[in-house]
């Protein structure tokens, strides 16, 4: 290959500018995040606070799923975190951002404690292996009413303690505030995620999705990175679940049930999970279609049924989900176009 | 002793359901390769059946239990033809299909019926004394019921070409398409018998469990233990592990409580998938 | 290349080249596997010494595949033991095995497809990459990767693929996927290497041209154990040759003694000599 000559730019600059293309892009979505509460209502604030929330919840997901093993107690791990981080702060006065954490862990000890029995299975097994925990987790917060409060569960969970320095007070009960609260929280922790997957760590997790024998043979235990990758989505579900618990301010087992996992599912399948951004698609498009059309259509006990169609269309017709269409469109134009240059080519 | 006799009775009546319920989710499994999620749902829609027909519109009972055979067996076939049968090469999508489909029927439900618990009248008053335990004919009609139905199905299954087909497609797709067996009208017949045994076990429960559209969950969690202690694949196995789930639950359930008899079936389940992740009686690892 | 030779073979100054060593450094003693009913592996010994190349043969169904399985430790022998290095390694886990530098690789091209040829290789350098989880998150495993990452590189150029580094497996043909193969395995260093049928469905050229590999390979210090059908690449490049029949030991040792055992002849059926009989088989 000949060197490229003074004008036209180099490898290393096309690099360049990729780079501060990408940082622009960015620097204007977190811009676009920053005003956009203030162009919503209320209520829709408050649905923006649980949809940030929900996307460190499926992003944690999708690294699970990254060495191919789906979970169906995710949520309940969402739970742990919620619950432990509640308890924390009602029974032992932990003050509340540090029971978040401690609640993470919690999540993440639940999660490595219980690879020992589930990491004997793989595939269907471990999907149905891990309904089974998660169902015992929560029969067990039902059951025990000291001191996870039975099927009413907690209520009057201490909320973010108010920020007020004299010239600054912010007061988390107002839904923007703790928007912007969780958005920092969730944009680090996906951050994080993100540089996992870019590790040598992440090629890892994927090399055991596609060949799990061949990793094994050159070393990798498998058993201790499907459990890496359980524990770390495990923690990031429990900050989501921390996140939750001292928002809403009551958890319950209800509110972790299958049913909410089954929203995981969904949101994880209709983004498609080969890609960081694709399940974060699949929540925010879902939301906006659930609270924004769905709504004001007055379709609100439909919402099941919709979500049931979603997912079963989705997999028939969409199976590698919303992030597949961006590529899919871009070569049927490409194809269009090259196509129309050859047709006009042969007029002429 | 006489709670311990009285238990074994009412267990024995939670085994015949949990049977028919079971065994239809094998062979859905066997011939498909799919776990089909919505299950539950259509022992639920079943329940409905009864809950229209029988409740609401006075028709007789045997035959609104009939109707709720013939009915979910319908909807499994829709359930084959537009989910199972594309996603065949797909297990995992297939269940997730499967539990868009329980989605979608548990939402009909809440519209045609509301979410409040359906009121099933009785059929019959009457009761048997089995020495000092007491058996509802309701109950006994559940037992008798689902012991001709499963004889019936082993006949069916042991004598007839499509009995042979079915175990032919469970043991090696592949093979039997070689062998001239039609894949997709094999997929047929199990889909509607393993969906009309679902419906029929939730028809004749109606009467005794006050169904509502959410029933399904715990019915499906049951046939999961089930047919997971009983070996994912095997028929025979889904049975036994029936009876013996149902007399481990209806005990733990009368001398603790239920929810702890939920716990103590789930962590039998776990521990079975971790000692043998092929279930107790399953022969050989499928999917 | 003296730089790859240190890596391949952990050093020419190894001892275990030492012919005074006579301890074999994989071994065999009394290795059972059953399935069941059916005895797969029965009672079977064997050593190999350091620095060979050593070829398991046999019939169809004589039980091959199932030895490399337990060596590897995919399965754990029924009975008997296996010993790398002198160490009792029965029922160890691959991982664990590679790490002591027991590597194996796959029929076939059992590769990850959905990878770029340099990202194979580099999950080949699982173990000579380690790096603790918080240097990863911080990115301060920059040096250890990029080291990995130039190793990788020079294990592709020895296999001639460096200039594929970049493109998806599944673009690569058959041949080069093979290849690939055995670069995935020697990037985790191993001491011994077994090739499960590296030669199967390779035409004249592409088994050639694997042999001199095989043979670099040995030449950089690592031991080679194979199970081939190809007779004629087994006879040409093995040192010593051991034959397997129905689960059990037949014959063991060098090309041309094996070539005219009786046994061997009786064992593949009904051919003058061996070697016509791996064409047949």
């Amino acid at each position: 290959m000949p060197e490229p000559t003074g004008a036209t730019p180099g490898p290393g600059t096309g690099r360049r500018i990729r780079r501060i293309a990408w940082q622009l892009r960015v620097v204007f979505l977190f811009a676009a995040l920053a005003v956009l509460p203030y162009l919503l209502s209320y209520s829709q604030q408050e649905i923006a606070v649980l949809l940030v929330i929900n996307v460190l919840l499926v992003s944690s997901y999708r690294l699970l799923t990254l060495t191919g093993e789906w979970s169906l107690g995710h949520v309940v791990i969402m739970g742990v975190g919620a619950y432990a981080s509640a308890l924390l702060t009602k029974r032992l006065g932990v003050p509340v951002p540090l029971s978040m954490l401690l609640g993470a862990s919690m999540a993440a000890a639940t999660a490595a404690i219980l690879s020992f029995p589930l990491f004997r299975m793989k595939g269907f097994y471990f999907l149905i292996g891990s309904f089974a925990a998660g169902e015992i987790i929560r029969l067990i917060w039902k059951r025990f009413t000291d001191p996870f409060g039975g099927p009413k569960g907690l209520k009057r969970i201490d909320p973010f303690p108010d920020i007020d320095t004299g010239f600054l007070s912010i007061d988390f009960y107002e839904p923007v505030n703790y928007y912007f609260l969780a958005l920092i929280v969730v944009s680090a922790s996906l951050f994080v995620l993100y540089r996992i997957e870019r590790s040598r760590i992440g090629l890892t997790f994927h090399a055991i999705h596609w060949q799990d024998r061949l990793a094994e043979s050159v070393g990798v235990d498998t058993f201790r990175y499907r459990t890496l990758a359980f524990v770390i989505a495990s923690f990031f579900a429990g900050i989501a679940g921390g996140l939750y618990a001292h928002y809403v301010g009551a958890v319950n087992p209800t509110r972790f049930s299958v049913d909410q996992m089954v929203y995981v599912l969904v949101w994880a399948i209709v983004g498609g999970t080969a890609t960081f951004y694709g399940p974060i698609l699949g929540v925010v498009v879902l939301t906006v279609i659930n609270e924004i059309v769905l709504r004001a259509l007055g379709l609100d006990t439909a919402r099941p049924l919709i979500y049931g169609a979603i997912l079963i269309l989705s997999v028939l017709y969409l199976p590698n989900g919303l992030e597949s269409l961006g590529p899919r469109l871009r070569t049927r134009w490409q194809r269009w176009r090259s196509g129309s240059a050859a047709g006009r080519r042969e007029a002429a | 002793m006489d709670l311990l006799w009285q238990t074994a009775v009412n267990a024995s009546y939670a085994a015949s359901y949990m049977a028919l319920i079971a065994v239809g989710l094998v062979m859905i499994f066997g011939v498909m390769g799919v776990i089909n999620f919505a299950h539950g749902e259509l022992y639920m829609v079943g329940a409905y059946c009864v809950v229209f027909l029988y409740a609401q519109e006075s028709f007789p009972f045997l035959l609104a239990v009939a109707a709720g055979l013939v009915f979910v067996g319908m909807v499994g076939l829709v359930m084959e033809r537009t989910m199972f049968r594309p996603l065949r090469d797909n297990p995992l999508a297939g269940l997730i299909a499967s539990i868009g489909f329980l989605l979608i029927l548990q939402t009909l439900a809440v519209f045609g019926f509301g979410r409040r618990m359906g009121h099933v009248p009785p059929s019959t008053q009457g009761k048997l004394e089995i020495l000092g335990a007491v058996l509802t004919y309701q109950r006994l009609f559940v037992i008798v019921a689902a012991v001709l139905l499963l004889a019936a199905l082993w006949t069916f299954l042991r004598r007839s070409k499509f009995g042979r087909a079915l175990r032919a497609c469970a043991q090696d797709a592949e093979a039997a398409s070689l062998q001239g067996i039609s894949m997709n009208q094999t997929a047929r017949i199990a889909m509607f018998i393993g969906a009309a045994l679902a419906g029929v076990a939730g028809a004749l429960t109606a009467p005794l469990v006050s169904p509502t559209p959410y029933i399904g969950h715990s019915i499906i969690v049951t046939a999961f233990i089930i047919i997971i202690v009983g070996g994912v694949g095997s028929l025979e196995g889904a049975v036994i592990a029936a009876v013996l789930y149902a007399f481990v639950h209806t005990f733990v359930t009368t001398f603790f409580d239920g929810v702890i008899a939920n716990i103590v079936g789930l962590a039998l389940m776990l521990a079975v998938l971790v000692v043998r992740p092929t279930g107790l009686f399953g022969a050989k690892e499928r999917a | 290349m003296a730089a790859l030779a240190q890596r391949f073979g952990r050093g020419p100054q190894g001892s275990r080249v030492n012919p005074q060593n006579e301890r074999p450094i994989l071994e065999a003693r009394g290795l059972t596997r059953r399935f069941g009913g059916l005895v797969a592996v029965n009672d079977f010994s064997f050593s190999v010494r350091a620095g060979a190349i050593h070829g398991l043969i046999g019939p169809n169904g004589a039980g091959k595949t199932t030895t490399f399985n337990v060596i590897s430790g995919f399965y754990a022998p029924t009975a008997g033991q296996v010993f790398f290095r002198g160490l009792d390694i029965s029922g160890r886990k691959t991982s664990a095995l590679a790490a002591m530098g027991l590597v194996r690789t796959f029929q076939g091209s059992t590769l990850f497809q959905e990878f770029s040829v340099l990202d194979n290789v580099r999950v080949g350098r699982h173990l000579g990459a380690r790096a603790g989880f918080f240097r990863r998150l911080l990115g301060a495993d920059r040096r250890s990767e990029e080291k990995a990452d130039a190793q990788a590189q020079e294990t592709l150029a020895f296999f001639g693929l460096e200039d594929l580094a970049d493109e998806p497996v599944s673009n690569l043909p058959h041949g080069h996927q093979r290849m690939l193969g055995l670069a995935v395995a020697l990037a985790a260093e191993p001491e011994v290497l077994l090739l499960d049928e590296p030669f199967t469905g390779m035409n004249p050229e592409e088994t050639g041209r694997m042999m001199t590999l095989v043979q670099g390979i040995r030449d950089r210090g690592v031991t080679v154990m194979l199970v081939e059908h190809d007779m004629r690449a087994v006879m040409n490049l093995c040192d010593v040759i051991t034959v397997m029949n129905f689960g059990a030991l037949l014959v063991e040792g060098p090309p041309e003694v094996v070539r005219n055992d009786p046994a061997v002849i009786e064992a593949y059926l009904g051919s003058a000599t061996a070697d016509g009989a791996g064409d047949a088989a």
